[in-house]
């Protein structure tokens, strides 16, 4: 008998896939998995032909399937495609929605006439636990399907939701549990953090060799030098080009504010402005929703998106994707390369723009990689407190939670496996007192362990404030813009904000805006008439260049080095690392360089050891600090993916030998600690931390007034804590925290084991060498207003351009 | 740090206090007793050490300069205690040990409905608005036209770069014949008066207090 689901292939025209066969079968089989292949490859059907065949069989009565997705902006647009097999099949039920935008009346209705399955996220799963008959409605449950894991793992929503995962496994033990995931290097490991540790689970591999058409966009004039922190605005004419010769583009950009720029770009030169749109996270959700919609129905020719498409949304028309700039790691790169070409027989086409010379060279690695099919891992997150004791409350709040079962089942989990019995107690003295010393915290009550020995929560009051706070895990304090009586442009995080000043000029959402006015977290503006607006800064510019990617860069080094041959699409970069080698040397796989320049400004130090901008600020910090404990320096620091730059009045003496020993890894969490003000980061790093432990309370935009006795920054909960309960290991989280996710601590630390056994070559090449000057141009950058640094720049490279001249013509 | 106040000599402490010579009188604000304990009742864990931290700050403050009088420009607790808890006990207790200090309070946004406790600590209501030699006391002033006199409320702070490192004090606020105090609690957060030229800042910091440029 052929499965329902190849009943529904066949009358839309088309074949069931192996890989669709193996997991309809598994899932038959009862079994629970993950299934992993590229976008746009028929994973959602593999997953849901499942329950389509389920509801054949045996027609669920209640809630019995859910489907998490990691963003509520994909709930919609999932809902639809999982509807479409089943209104085919004359099912006679649709799927349901449940998501932060979701109304309370809605809610309601799904609460009291369940459908027998729903699309929800996992915040909103975690407040269906918080409900006194979480049990009964999600213990029947038969399966729970979750969207691009790949995006929840090594986060902390990932985190709580392999919690709530735990807890729902507890409800029925033959619960399946299947994930979809784009390829990763640790496909093991991502299954283990879904299925809980231990348990049996099938990994499905799709079709993985989807093929992907690849480009490279060479720069008009090929630029002597590579500089950093240019927009590549330079590439805008082949940009167009290429955006006119599709039919439709998805572009990429790594930041928002480069987005911005491009958007604004496009849209000054393009003969169709309307026919462009722009979308990033700070965007607000309709003018997003239009966006998508217009690429979706082919409306649109461009959309200019950070992000936030990378995921989900199956934009078929999308003929070809464009991502500007360092594709950062070969995994993001091949899962924005997919989102285009979708349907049968269409090849996904990508067109990468380099926006320095370096970055050819990066794209080139990232190419190299990608025919290889290496790609990088995602790491789950363990041990996280804040996340544990979010959890708890929850459970408290909702059925009720005994000790030793609870504990049991956290157990099970990836996040919570390794917790020790000391960590548990602090968990339920934190939850139930505060803390462990029983005096510290009179009257306090959160979680109380009734007679019964089930912890539950009775205060409606904290109820209510924990309910609001659930699902507050990613938002990063953000301010509502609005202009002044009316529209509502979007968000923008509150540290970009607070920096500006009245009536200063931004850019957001593609316009040039004043800030009029910030009041209860709106801030009000108006449309500026000046384009000497600053583009806000957003947190995620800060993606480091992934360890695969960075080493694939140095093997190419190599390469180059022993073959003097490079990629064709790197290939204009060759009289550039020609210089750097003439001049100094050639940083590899098994080589370390190191530079020496003096200028009008001081003493410059470059390193270049590859290791990704967040490891170099750990690096940098802690070389200046050891640097200083012999000669005392004051040193400004530079960073960038591929090196650091240290730059001091006076001179430092160095060989070899004493390099290498600043560079040692022995001493070097002590080392870094003392190099880095770690506790001011860590005060800011509390932030996150306070909010999903509960210890500072936000509250609902609009409804602030009512909270406002208990509105406390995280910063000020921080300084509390340090002073009057400095054991708490919330503290030491979020220093291990910073450490990890700031500086990515234990890349740092295998960066300086592995230069180690490096060749270590100090050069004095008298000027900047090609890859000291993306560093030396970002230094400036920080200093001087926008204009002036152009100015010099511009007057930099001039000289840097002559020079080489001036030494053909004497040697002629 | 000295100054004058229509006529009245002034002394700004670093603890972040003012002391009146001419009537022995100290003189701080916007203390917020009790705030821990309003987290704690909305179940956000913060110690209750809070508390004795900032008695104890006044303690030190009271040994290094004995005063006849004591002056609370408006929010002595941050809210009125709730049926069973304990903080207020604690505070009549250090109350006890300050016998022959009088003690008045400006009352302030945070102190409504206290009348009670006032009573139960002995502290003199001193009411919205309190004369005093000429010089005005109360909670919140108008920034654009301060009287003579002092005042809490704001909580001020300013922001201090030195290179790469930036931080943030409690200072005092002047312009003209007024003085708007720090916060003298702790666990308080503050107001930036960066964005108000015509107020002078000077910065409560360590073992002195310096006029901010």
């Amino acid at each position: 008998m052929s499965h329902p689901a190849e009943g529904y292939l066949e009358a839309i025209g088309a074949e069931p896939q192996p890989f669709q066969r193996e997991a309809w079968s598994a899932w038959a089989d009862g079994q629970s998995g993950l299934i992993h292949a590229p976008t746009g490859t028929g994973k959602t059907l593999a997953v849901w032909g499942g329950p389509l065949a389920d509801a054949v069989d045996r027609p669920p009565r209640g809630l019995a399937w859910l489907w998490i997705t990691p963003l509520r902006a994909l709930a919609v647009d999932t809902a639809r495609s999982l509807d479409a097999p089943l209104e085919a099949m004359k099912l006679g039920w649709r799927v349901g929605l449940r998501t932060g935008d979701t109304s309370t009346a809605a809610r309601r209705k799904l609460r009291d006439a369940p459908p027998p399955a729903m699309v929800t996220t996992p915040e909103s799963l975690s407040l269906m636990l918080s409900y006194a008959d979480a049990d009964r409605r999600l213990g029947r449950l038969r399966g729970v399907i979750v969207d691009e894991w790949h995006e929840l793992l090594g986060s902390k929503r990932g985190a709580l939701l392999e919690l709530a995962l735990a807890r729902l496994r507890a409800l029925n033990p033959g619960l399946k549990i299947w994930g979809l995931s784009a390829t990763l290097g640790n496909l093991d490991e991502a299954m283990e953090a879904l299925l809980g540790p231990g348990r049996p689970g099938r990994l499905i591999a799709g079709d993985l060799r989807r093929d992907i058409e690849v480009e490279t966009l060479l720069p008009p004039t090929v630029e002597r030098f590579p500089q950093a922190g240019r927009t590549g605005l330079v590439q805008l004419p082949g940009v167009v080009e290429a955006v006119a010769r599709a039919g439709s583009t998805l572009m990429f950009t790594n930041t928002r504010s480069q987005a911005e720029l491009w958007f604004r770009g496009l849209e000054s030169v393009v003969p169709w402005p309307e026919r462009i749109a722009l979308h990033h996270g700070s965007i607000d959700r309709q003018s997003r929703l239009e966006a998508e919609t217009g690429l979706r129905e082919g409306k649109l020719r461009c959309v200019v998106a950070t992000s936030s498409l990378d995921l989900g949304v199956d934009f078929s028309p999308v003929e070809q994707v464009i991502q500007i700039g360092s594709p950062k790691g070969i995994a993001r790169l091949m899962q924005r390369a997919g989102r285009s070409g979708h349907g049968p027989g269409r090849k996904a086409r990508l067109i990468c723009v380099p926006t320095h010379a370096l970055e050819m060279l990066e794209i080139a690695a990232a190419r190299r990689k990608m025919a290889a099919g290496e790609v990088e891992s995602r790491l789950p997150l363990e041990g996280c407190l804040d996340v544990i004791a979010q959890h708890l409350v929850t459970v408290a709040l909702g059925s009720g939670f005994r000790e030793d079962s609870m504990r049991a089942e956290i157990g099970r989990t990836r996040v919570g496996r390794s917790l020790s019995p000391a960590q548990w107690q602090w968990l339920l003295d934190f939850i139930t007192r505060g803390g462990p010393a029983l005096k510290a915290y009179p009257d306090f009550r959160r979680v109380e362990r009734d007679d019964d020995g089930v912890y539950r929560v009775h205060d409606r009051r904290i109820a209510r404030m924990h309910r609001m706070s659930v699902g507050t895990i990613t938002a990063d304090a953000s301010l509502e813009v609005r202009v002044k009586g009316g529209a509502r442009l979007g968000h923008i995080e509150e540290r970009f904000l607070t920096r500006l000043k009245t009536g200063e000029a931004f850019i957001f959402a593609g316009r040039a805006l004043k800030l009029e006015r910030i009041r209860d977290l709106t801030a009000w503006v108006r449309p500026a008439g000046s384009n000497k607006a600053s583009v806000p800064r957003w947190a995620g510019g800060r993606l480091p260049l992934s360890t695969l990617l960075a080493g694939s860069m140095l093997d190419l080094l190599a390469d180059f080095e022993s073959t003097r041959g490079l990629p064709d699409d790197a290939g204009t970069i060759i009289p550039l690392l020609d210089e750097q080698k003439r001049r100094s040397a050639l940083p590899g796989p098994g080589r370390l360089v190191a530079e020496r320049v003096k200028s009008r400004e001081g003493a410059h130090l470059y390193l270049f050891p590859f290791a990704g901008r967040l490891a170099h600020e750990g690096l940098a910090a802690l070389l200046a600090w050891r640097i200083g404990q012999r000669q005392p320096r004051t040193f400004s620091l530079t960073v960038n993916d591929y090196g650091i730059e240290l730059v001091s009045q006076d001179e430092v003496a160095l060989t070899v030998a004493t390099l290498r020993e600043m560079l040692s890894p022995e001493n070097l969490l002590e080392d870094v600690l003392a190099a880095l003000n770690a506790s001011e980061m860590a005060r800011h790093r509390f932030r996150d931390i306070a909010r999903i432990a509960g210890l500072v309370f936000q509250g609902y935009p609009g409804r602030q007034k009512a909270a406002r006795q208990v509105q406390a920054s995280s910063g000020l909960i921080f300084d509390v804590l340090s002073e009057h309960d400095p054991a708490n290991p919330l503290l030491d989280q979020a220093r291990r925290e910073v450490l990890e996710a700031e500086l990515e601590f234990s890349r740092l630390s295998d960066c300086l084991r592995a230069l180690a056994d490096r060749e270590l070559i100090i050069t004095e090449p008298g000027r900047l060498t090609p890859l000291a000057f993306p560093l030396w141009a970002d230094r400036l950058r920080g200093q001087l207003s926008s204009e002036k640094f152009a100015d010099r720049v511009e007057r930099m490279l001039a000289r840097l351009e002559q020079e080489p001249r001036r030494s053909t013509a004497r040697s002629a | 740090m000295r100054l004058t106040l229509a006529g009245q000599r002034i002394e700004l402490l670093p603890e972040g206090a003012a002391w009146w010579p001419a009537r022995e009188t100290l003189l701080v604000a916007d203390l917020h007793l009790g705030k821990d304990q309003v987290f704690r009742r909305h179940g956000l864990a913060v110690p209750s050490s809070v508390l004795d931290g900032e008695l104890e700050r006044l303690d030190r403050l009271l040994t290094a300069r004995p005063a006849r009088e004591l002056i609370v420009l408006g929010d002595l607790v941050h809210a009125p205690p709730e049926p069973g808890e304990a903080w207020p006990d604690a505070i009549g207790e250090w109350r006890r040990q300050h016998d022959r200090l009088e003690i008045g309070v400006v009352i302030g946004n945070h102190d409504r409905a206290l009348a009670v406790q006032l009573e139960r600590w002995s502290v003199s209501n001193l009411g919205d608005r309190h004369e005093c030699d000429g010089l005005v006391l109360v909670h919140e002033t108008s920034l654009e036209r301060p009287e003579p006199g002092l005042s809490g409320h704001v909580h001020p702070v300013a922001g201090i770069r030195s290179g790469p490192e930036y931080v943030r004090l409690p200072v005092f606020a002047r312009r003209d014949d007024h003085l708007i105090l720090p916060a003298f609690g702790r666990f308080t957060g503050g107001h930036d008066l960066g964005k108000h030229p015509d107020w002078q800042c000077l910065a409560a910091a360590g073992h002195r207090v310096i006029a901010l440029g």
